[in-house]
C-alpha cells in the first residue's frame, strides 16, 4: 500500500502532536477545568463545582491585582532594558566589523548560565553587608557606604533588582538577533544616506528600526514571554519579598498550588494570567510583526 | 561587509572602548563567581567583600561534592538532558520535515499549536503533570522529568528543524526519488545528512532547555530523580547560604556547557538568530 503525500505528512506529524496533546494540551485542558472547582489540596481528596467563584475570589484579592501589576512592570523593565542595551551593544559590534567577532562570542556566554546560578549568583553580589556591587559602588566613590542601597531589602526597589539577573542573563539574546538583522541592512541605502549627511540619531530611528522591525518584533514576543514567565530566577532571590513586593504572577500561583493549598484557585489565577499572555501574545504578533506582511 | 562599520579612527578608539567596557560589565558577575569559589568559607562573606581569595582553596569543591545527594544530582541531570534531547529530536525532526515539506493543513495547525506552547506558563502544565506522571507511575523518576522537559524543547526543535529543512532544495529529494529511493530512504539518506549541522544545533538547544530547567524539577521530583538546580537552591538552609559550596557547584555546573557554546559557538549563533532573522 502506498500512501499519498498528505498521509505521510501527518503520519509523521502525528508521534510530536500526540506527544504535545498528551502532556500539555490534556494537563492544561485540566488545569483550566479545576479553576471551576473548589479542591481539597490532598490529593484525590474531595471536588465540588463552584463555576466563577475561583475567578471572583482571584479578580477581588489585592493579591491577585498586585502581582499582575508586578508582574508586567517586570516584564516592561527587563524587555525595555535588554532592547536598549542589547541594540546599543549590536550597533557597536557592527560598526566594529568582522574583528569584533571573538568579543560577540565572549559577551553571549551568560545565556547558557541556569536561571537559578544567575538569580542566586547576583543574590550574592547584591547582598546587603557583603555584596561586591556596593563595595565597588563605594570604592568608586558613588556610595559612601556600603549600606546606603538595600538593592534587595527595600520593597521600594527589588522589583527592579531582581530584574537585573534577567537582564544579565538574556540581553546577549536580544544582541545576538539584533545583530543578525543588521547584517541583512542595505550597506548602500546607508552609504547613500551618510552621503546625503544625515545624522547618526536620524539614522538610526528613520532608517536602521523601521528596516529592522521584524526582526525586533521577533525578539520582543520571544523575550517578554519568558520574562512574564520568570519564576526560579525571582524565587531563588527573594523568595516573592521583602512585603510581596517581588511577587509576581507565577510565584503567586505557585505558592497558593502548594502552599497555601488551594488548587482551585491556584488554577483560576493562573487561567486568567494564561489568557492573557495569549491575548498580549496575539497582538503583538499581529500588531508589530504582521508575518507575511512587510518582509524584510 | 556592511555599511554601518565605521574606518574612521578616533570612532573605532572610542567603540572599542565602550566594548571593553561592556565586556568586563559583563564577564565580571561571573569571574566574582569562580573567584568565590576558591576562597575559603570565611573569606566568601568577609566585610567588606574582597574581589580575589586571600587564599586559594579547593576546600568548597571538595565539601560541595562530598555533600550527600550532589554527585546523584549530577547524573540525574545529565541522563534527564540526554533522554530529553532525544525525545525531542525523535519526534520533532520528523514532525518538521512533515510541515517544511508537504504544507499541509494539519501542519500548519500543529505549527501554531507549537508557538502557543511557548506561551503557556509553565506552572499550568507543571502542577497537573503530577497527578499524569503518579497515574503513569512515573513520578519521580528521570523519564517522567525528561517527558516534561521535553514539553519545552520539543516545540523549539520544530520551529528550528523547520528552517534547516527549508534550506533544502527540493530538487535534491527529487534526484534521489529518480534513482529508486521511496519517501523514507529519501529523507534518511539524502536530506538528514545535508542537515546534519542543524540537527547537532537542535540537540545542542535541546539539551540546554533541559539542563537549565527548574520548575517542572521542583515539582515533580522529590529525592531519587532531583536534578543540580534544585540541589544548588537547597543551599540555601535556615542558616543562611553556604555561598562557598554554591559557587562551586554552580561552577561544576555551568563551565563545561559554556565552555561547550564557546567551541561550537558558530552554530549556536545560527540556532539563536535563525527563526528571528527570515521574519
Amino acid at each position: 500500500m502506498r500512501l499519498t503525500d498528505r498521509r505521510f505528512a501527518l503520519v509523521l506529524i502525528a508521534p510530536a502532536a500526540l506527544f504535545l496533546a498528551a502532556f500539555v494540551a490534556w494537563p492544561l485542558l485540566r488545569f483550566v477545568s479545576n479553576a471551576f472547582y473548589e479542591i481539597s489540596p490532598i490529593a484525590g481528596g474531595p471536588r465540588r463545582f463552584v463555576g466563577f467563584e475561583n475567578f471572583a475570589t482571584a479578580f477581588a484579592a489585592p493579591a491577585f491585582q498586585g502581582a499582575a501589576l508586578r508582574t508586567i512592570v517586570y516584564t516592561v523593565i527587563v524587555v525595555a532594558l535588554e532592547f536598549t542595551f542589547g541594540l546599543a551593544v549590536a550597533l557597536v559590534f557592527a560598526a566594529l566589523g568582522s574583528r569584533s567577532a571573538v568579543f560577540r562570542t565572549v559577551f553571549m556566554y551568560p545565556l547558557m548560565v541556569a536561571p537559578v546560578v544567575a538569580g542566586l549568583l547576583w543574590r550574592f553580589l547584591l547582598i546587603d553587608n557583603f555584596g561586591i556591587l556596593n563595595e565597588l559602588l563605594r570604592r568608586a566613590g558613588l556610595l559612601h557606604s556600603t549600606d546606603q542601597i538595600a538593592w534587595l531589602s527595600n520593597p521600594k526597589i527589588a522589583l527592579f533588582s531582581v530584574a537585573l539577573p534577567d537582564i544579565w542573563l538574556t540581553t546577549s539574546f536580544i544582541t545576538l538577533v539584533l545583530f543578525a538583522g543588521l547584517q541583512n541592512v542595505p550597506g548602500d541605502v546607508i552609504e547613500a544616506a551618510r552621503i546625503d549627511g544625515v545624522r547618526f540619531p536620524t539614522l538610526l530611528f528613520r532608517i536602521i528600526l523601521p528596516l529592522l522591525r521584524p526582526v525586533i518584533a521577533v525578539a520582543l514576543i520571544v523575550r517578554g514571554i519568558d520574562a512574564a514567565r520568570a519564576f526560579d530566577i525571582i524565587l531563588i532571590q527573594t523568595s516573592g519579598g521583602p512585603q510581596d513586593s517581588t511577587t509576581t504572577l507565577s510565584l503567586l500561583i505557585y505558592r497558593t498550588m502548594t502552599r497555601n493549598g488551594d488548587p482551585g484557585l491556584a488554577s483560576a489565577m493562573g487561567t486568567v494570567y494564561l489568557i492573557g499572555m495569549l491575548v498580549v501574545a496575539a497582538v503583538a504578533i499581529f500588531a508589530i510583526w504582521r508575518p507575511g506582511g512587510d518582509q524584510a | 561587509m556592511n555599511g554601518l562599520e565605521t574606518r574612521r579612527r578616533p570612532a573605532r578608539v572610542i567603540l572599542w572602548g565602550a566594548l571593553a567596557a561592556v565586556l568586563v560589565l559583563y564577564g565580571f558577575p561571573f569571574v566574582y563567581l569562580l573567584l568565590t569559589s576558591f576562597k575559603t568559607p570565611l573569606d566568601a562573606i568577609a566585610v567588606p567583600p574582597q574581589v580575589l581569595p586571600s587564599q586559594w582553596t579547593l576546600d568548597n569543591y571538595v565539601a560541595a561534592l562530598s555533600k550527600e545527594g550532589v554527585v546523584p544530582a549530577l547524573i540525574n541531570s545529565v541522563a534527564t538532558a540526554v533522554l530529553s534531547t532525544a525525545f525531542s529530536l525523535a519526534l520533532g525532526v520528523p514532525a518538521a520535515y512533515a510541515i517544511t515539506r508537504y504544507r499541509t493543513p494539519s501542519g500548519r495547525i500543529f505549527v501554531i499549536a507549537a508557538l502557543v506552547t511557548r506561551m503557556v506558563p509553565t506552572i499550568a502544565v507543571g502542577a497537573p503533570l503530577v497527578e499524569t506522571m503518579r497515574r503513569l507511575g512515573i513520578s519521580d523518576t528521570t523519564i517522567g522529568l525528561a517527558i516534561a522537559h521535553t514539553t519545552i524543547s520539543l516545540p523549539l526543535s520544530i520551529w528550528l528543524m523547520s528552517s534547516f529543512f527549508e534550506a533544502v532544495p527540493v530538487e535534491l529529494e527529487e534526484a534521489a526519488k529518480v534513482d529508486g529511493s521511496d519517501r523514507l530512504q529519501a529523507f534518511r539518506h539524502v536530506v538528514l545528512p545535508v542537515v546534519s549541522g542543524g540537527l547537532a544545533v537542535t540537540a545542542i538547544f535541546a539539551f540546554l532547555a533541559s539542563w537549565n530547567e527548574f520548575l517542572f524539577a521542583l515539582l515533580l521530583t522529590s529525592v531519587r530523580a532531583q536534578t543540580t538546580p534544585i540541589v544548588i537552591a537547597n543551599f540555601q538552609t535556615q542558616f543562611g547560604l553556604d555561598w562557598g559550596g554554591m559557587t562551586a557547584l554552580s561552577a561544576v555546573y555551568s563551565v563545561p556547557v559554556i565552555l561547550l557554546t564557546l567551541a561550537l559557538q558558530r552554530h549556536i549563533v545560527a540556532g539563536l538568530t535563525l527563526g528571528a532573522v527570515k521574519g
